[in-house]
């Protein structure tokens, strides 16, 4: 009986591993994926200080963030590093017509209804979710995006808010979050009861 | 299936017996369920098992299957997701949001006509058809085609490429092919060329089917209609001396008599009437006095459901019904007097009421009628002082078809050798021309035919050369309405496959421009001179101006001489053909959703039957299912019965567009195949019909018994009389007022609390509401097996209610989605939480958490929750994919599924109104099934704001819940049905 309520028991941790193990994202939390370009925001958001809405122009408007078209990166490349090997592709795509694919890093279930802009407009940072991008010469997943991470911002909303105008500031750090945290809640009027419901993320 | 006990042959006297016995109003829904309630039960439960036969097994066995279920697991988990790609565009489309969905103005065709829409299309992708609210045949509404048409484009057995007898070919090929014969046409003027053509309203089309024939004036022009108005045309030209086109206004009529006009359910302006009929019927709001419908007709249609007096007559009584109200409006005709007792008392109600609405009444002859009804219903119109007021003439919308010849020439001259290429422009006579003409195998006999169609059908499949048409939502179009209002289609995609528009085949033969916008925009350029002319009708999705002016016309009876009626035949029986209501002629056949959808009235999916009435079929001992031999002259075809209460007693109606050979996966082989019964002397049915059974057989799937009432008052009904006497009639009965004490604690007030109210009397149950639900939330096909076992997903359904005796009863409709119970008797029984409340009372479903123990199914009281037993939706054809809506999840199979009031369209309004710190205006956020209705009869909203259309509607003194005496609270609610029977004829018999 013993040995029974053993092997059950065993066999439960070895399925729940199977199963974590298979739920788990090909790259891993901090883990960099290889692109066809290494491109680094490092460079080009720390460096150059381009704002994040010059690439991700949909982040205000829509669910989806925005992913830049060639010719946004022609905007520049068309005259700067164009002999750059590590461009070739860029360049070799915007010629043919036919775009490279870059490798997901963020990736929810399709049951999971996630949305950009809203976020944006009620003063949640990019860095909340992305991490300190600017520092990133390779970009990396910082969150583990799971339920629960997601659960523990959507019932404790106040942690993350800060102004309008320092939601694209991937610096700026609350004075006394304590303090604003509520006061950014009843400014942007934040309806707490609604963040937990089944229907605001899935569909 | 096949081994259970079919329920018994119907029985009449019992069917009276139950009727007599009853107390109050009772309503049922098959004829089983009325002859014989005991027995039914007994048998629906063996019929549609359903849960009853879930599996047995001992506790060991289940342990070992979970076992089994736990390594198999394992197994297959053996593996990440996925890795996703992330694509980005070289050049972003101009104007796009990533993400968020886009709307365009186009143009859908039905029979030709058009019906003004507008598409949704995400990331490229047209995934829903919504009404064009500034179209006059739309309003913002939609029919059950213009919803299907999405799928049609993705179906991926959609004609694909170039065919030259059989083996893939080009275009390139196909062109010099026709420059080849364009030379050989030339040199004789086109003698033997013809073209076959349907009816055609596009403009374009029209200017250059004049120029091929202006090219080779030799060549013949030939129309083939499956039914068509050639009718209506003819009683025209009969009464008027030209065959204009009828226009009704049914916003000013206040007496109207269709006979055997579906006009609520019109395939070129149903929508459009339905929307101005409902209109006169609305109570609130509307202190006037409501019309009063009258039908007469063989077979009951949606229009004869929302008749307040209806009178069941085969099509030979009916004329002479006619022939009698005439005779009553100061007509002379020569017709017997055989009217009973029944139909006196009935025409001298109607004809009080036609004459004291003198102006204001209208007689509208259905398509089927022989041309002197079309011509009589002029002539009385206009002795009703009708015409200019409640219906206007106009010229013809079509492209003239007096000057076409006929599909009977056509073969005529292909038997005779005269025909050395025929273009046949979209259409399949192969499958669905008169029977005798045998036009498949003199179709063989012509050295070249050339087939261009959507798919490669019957037709296709015997042409030298079948080229693939673009779908109406991946090319340039235009096309007239109903009342001559054009509008332009413009693509919404690219082409999928390798298809052409018809306009960019003609313009190879005639050396004219191949760009599809360039041969609209030069066919338009005087109308819309410029760019910013043409754009601004594109995004209007209406030509300003076009449409028709009505016309004066002066009424001659000299053709009555002609009629000469005798007495009735007596015993013989007539077979009616009508289009289905779900696949029309057969051009749908191919679609899912069309062939799942329930049909009005029948509720029959996938397949048709010959539809009887019950006197008939008692007399013939038949039961629904039960083969039988249908002879008609030479011709003979087995077909299944189905009993249809209401249907004139000697009238057997069979559908067309089934029994198709090429029509794709999921068409072909389906029902019986009507055309093969079909002459060209009549193409709406015939006289001489000779049954038999045959002893055999033959299983429907019909969801008529499916989430079954029990007995339950479920339906309200009452006159408008009562209303103004008992205005809270609907309510009257009900065991409780307000709101119950309950065991649950009340929720607190969200921020909105979202309700729906669905108007029974503006409801008439054409079911587009089922099918824009399918569109928007990714419902799959189940197919006609599962149907059979009662496991269709569709979130609404629309129930069908009887009333009276089945000869003729009264139909009543009621869709039925999620009640949003805020005490919901699904989410206590659910062991994981994956039913729950949200704050602004939506019941949800959460389809990750659901394990499938169907609990909450059970426990429906409204039988609204669907379950996915097996992998139902289609997760391996490209195409399919590209047509689900990404913002709502396509579920796996053992999850739950139901009605989520559109909770992604809630959301979507939720977060832009939340970006902007505002409120979400009433209206903003429109349900599919809200959107699509024709007559308005679903709003949506916020309950709590006492000023929104919901709350006004629930504050009808016509509101009533479902089952409210279980106190389930639910958010959806009902408005009372009201009919409007006129005091002379009274109740009985309606």
């Amino acid at each position: 009986m013993q040995l029974s309520m053993l092997v059950i028991a065993l066999l439960v941790i070895v399925v729940g591993f199977v199963w974590r193990a298979a739920m788990a994202y090909p790259a891993g939390v901090r883990e960099a994926l290889e692109q066809p370009i290494p491109f680094s925001h490092k460079h080009h958001v720390g460096d150059d200080g381009i704002d994040c809405r010059y690439c991700h122009s949909s982040v205000e408007k829509s669910a989806f963030a925005g992913i830049p078209p060639l010719s946004t990166c022609m905007t520049c490349h068309s005259q700067l590093y164009t002999d750059q090997a590590v461009l070739a592709p860029l360049l070799a795509a915007y010629r043919s017509g036919i775009a490279f694919h870059w490798q997901r890093l963020h990736k929810l279930p399709d049951f999971v209804y996630f949305n950009h802009s809203i976020h944006i407009s009620k003063g949640v940072g990019c860095v909340s979710c992305h991490g300190q991008i600017d520092q990133m010469p390779l970009t990396a997943r910082v969150a583990p995006l799971t339920m629960q991470w997601c659960l523990d911002c959507h019932r404790n909303p106040e942690a993350q808010l800060r102004p309008a105008d320092q939601v694209f500031n991937l610096d700026w750090k609350p004075p006394n979050s304590s303090v604003s945290g509520p006061q950014l809640l009843r400014a942007y009027h934040i309806d707490k009861r609604r963040l937990t419901d089944c229907s605001v993320c899935h569909r | 299936m096949s081994s259970l006990i079919p329920p018994s042959p119907f029985d009449v006297e019992a069917a009276r017996r139950h009727l007599a016995s009853a107390r109050g109003p009772v309503f049922w829904r098959s004829l089983e369920e009325l002859a014989d309630n005991d027995g039914f039960l007994r048998w629906l439960h063996q019929e549609q098992p359903q849960l009853a036969q879930a599996l047995s097994v001992d506790r060991r066995g289940f342990l070992q299957f979970m076992a089994a279920s736990l390594a198999l697991a394992g197994l297959s988990a053996c593996g990440h997701p996925p890795q996703d790609q992330i694509v980005p565009y070289v050049h972003a489309p101009e104007g796009q949001i990533d993400g968020l969905p886009r709307f365009f103005a186009t143009t859908l065709l039905r029979d030709e006509y058009a019906q003004g829409v507008l598409v949704e299309n995400r990331m490229g992708r047209p995934t829903k058809v919504e009404g064009n609210p500034q179209h006059p045949a739309s309003l913002g509404a939609t029919d059950i085609f213009a919803q299907a048409a999405v799928l049609q484009l993705w179906d991926p057995e959609r004609s694909q490429t170039v065919m030259n007898r059989g083996v893939t070919s080009s275009w390139d090929a196909f062109a010099a092919a026709a420059a080849q014969a364009t030379e050989r046409h030339l040199r004789d003027g086109g003698k033997r060329m013809r073209i076959l053509t349907g009816a055609m309203t596009s403009p374009t089309l029209s200017a250059q089917l004049g120029a091929m024939l202006e090219r080779f004036p030799g060549a013949t022009w030939h129309v083939h209609q499956t039914l068509g108005n050639a009718n209506a045309r003819a009683g025209a030209r009969l009464a008027l001396g030209v065959p204009l086109a009828t226009r009704l206004r049914l916003d000013r009529a206040k007496t109207i008599l269709s006979l055997d006009a579906d006009f609520l359910n019109d395939p070129t302006a149903g929508v459009r009437y339905a929307r101005d009929y409902a209109a006169t019927r609305t109570p609130e709001g509307n202190p006037g006095t409501p019309s009063r419908l009258y039908v007469v007709e063989s077979t009951p249609s949606v229009t004869g459901g929302m008749a307040d007096h209806r009178l069941a007559l085969e099509t030979d009584r009916l004329e002479r019904f006619v022939g009698l109200l005439a005779r009553g409006l100061g007509i002379d005709i020569e017709v017997p007097d055989e009217a009973d007792a029944q139909q006196v008392r009935w025409l001298s109600a109607l004809l009080a009421d036609l004459k004291s609405n003198r102006g204001a009444s209208l007689i509208v002859v259905g398509a089927s009628q022989a041309p002197w009804v079309h011509g009589l219903g002029h002539l009385l119109n206009a002795a009703l002082g009708n015409i200019g007021t409640t219906i206007e003439y106009t010229d013809p919308v079509e492209r003239n078809v007096e000057q076409a010849a006929s599909v009977a020439d056509l073969v005529a001259a292909m038997r005779a050798g005269q025909v050395d290429t025929l273009w046949i422009l979209d259409g399949n006579p192969a499958y669905d021309a008169p029977a005798h003409l045998r036009f498949a195998d003199v179709l063989t006999q012509v050295p070249h035919v050339i087939h261009l169609g959507l798919y490669r059908n019957e037709t296709g499949m015997l042409a030298e050369w079948h080229l693939p048409t673009a779908h109406q939502l991946e090319c340039w179009s235009d096309a007239r309405a109903y009342d001559g209002t054009a509008s332009i289609g413009q693509p919404l995609i690219a082409p999928l496959y390798d298809g052409r528009s018809p306009a960019q085949v003609l313009a190879m033969v005639l050396g004219q421009n191949l760009q599809g916008r360039a041969l609209v925009r030069q066919q338009w350029q005087q109308q819309l001179p410029d760019e910013t002319a043409f754009n601004a009708a594109l995004q209007q999705g209406v030509i300003p101006n076009t449409a028709l002016p009505p016309r004066t016309a002066s009424v001659s009876a000299t053709f009555l001489a002609q009629v000469k009626l005798g007495p009735t035949a007596g015993t013989a029986l007539e077979l009616l053909f009508r289009a289905d209501p779900t696949i029309g002629d057969g051009a749908w056949s191919n679609n899912g959703w069309l062939q799942e959808l329930p049909k009005p009235l029948t509720q029959l999916t996938w397949d048709n039957a010959a539809l009887v009435s019950p006197a008939l079929a008692a007399q013939h001992q038949l039961r629904n299912g039960d083969v039988i031999e249908l002879r008609l002259g030479q011709q003979m075809l087995a077909a299944p019965v189905w009993i249809m209460p209401g249907q004139a007693a000697r009238s057997v109606t069979l559908h067309l567009g089934y029994g198709r050979r090429q029509a794709g996966r999921v068409g072909d082989g389906r029902g019986v195949d009507a055309y093969q019964l079909r002459s060209q002397s009549n193409p709406w049915g015939e006289s001489g019909l000779q049954i038999r059974a045959t002893g055999t057989r033959y299983e429907l799937a019909s969801t008529q018994h499916h989430f079954n009432l029990e007995g339950r008052d479920l339906l309200r009904v009452g006159t408008w009389a009562q209303l103004r006497t008992d205005p809270h009639f609907a309510t009257a009965a009900d065991p409780y007022r307000g709101k119950p004490p309950s065991l649950y604690a009340d929720r607190p007030p969200g921020e909105y609390a979202w309700g729906m109210s669905i108007d029974l009397n503006a409801c008439i149950g054409c079911k587009a509401c089922t099918i824009a639900c399918q569109s928007e939330n990714n419902i799959p096909v189940v197919g006609k097996e599962e149907v059979q076992r009662g496991r269709e997903m569709h979130w609404i359904r629309v129930d069908r209610y009887y009333e009276g005796d089945a000869a003729n009863p009264r139909a009543y409709s009621q869709p039925v989605p999620c009640m949003m119970c805020e005490h919901a008797p699904c989410e206590v029984v659910c062991p994981v939480e994956a039913t729950v409340h949200d704050d602004e009372g939506l019941n949800v479903q959460v389809y990750n958490r659901c394990v499938g123990t169907r609990f909450c199914s059970n426990n429906c009281p409204y039988k609204v929750r669907r379950f996915n037993f097996l992998q139902y939706a289609d997760n391996s054809t490209e195409s399919l994919k590209a047509q689900r809506n990404p913002e709502v999840t396509v579920r796996r199979r053992g999850v739950m599924e139901k009605c989520t009031y559109c909770t992604q369209r809630i959301q979507s309004a939720h977060i832009e109104a939340d970006k902007q710190d505002r409120r979400i205006r009433d209206g903003e956020i429109l349900t599919a099934c809200q959107a699509v209705c024709p007559t308005q009869a679903i709003r949506f909203g916020d309950i709590a704001d006492a000023t929104s259309a919901v709350a006004q509607a629930k504050a009808s003194a016509r509101n009533y819940v479902m089952l409210g005496e279980l106190n389930t609270r639910p958010r959806t609610s009902y408005l009372a049905r009201l009919r409007n029977p006129n005091p002379l004829l009274g109740e009985d018999p309606p």
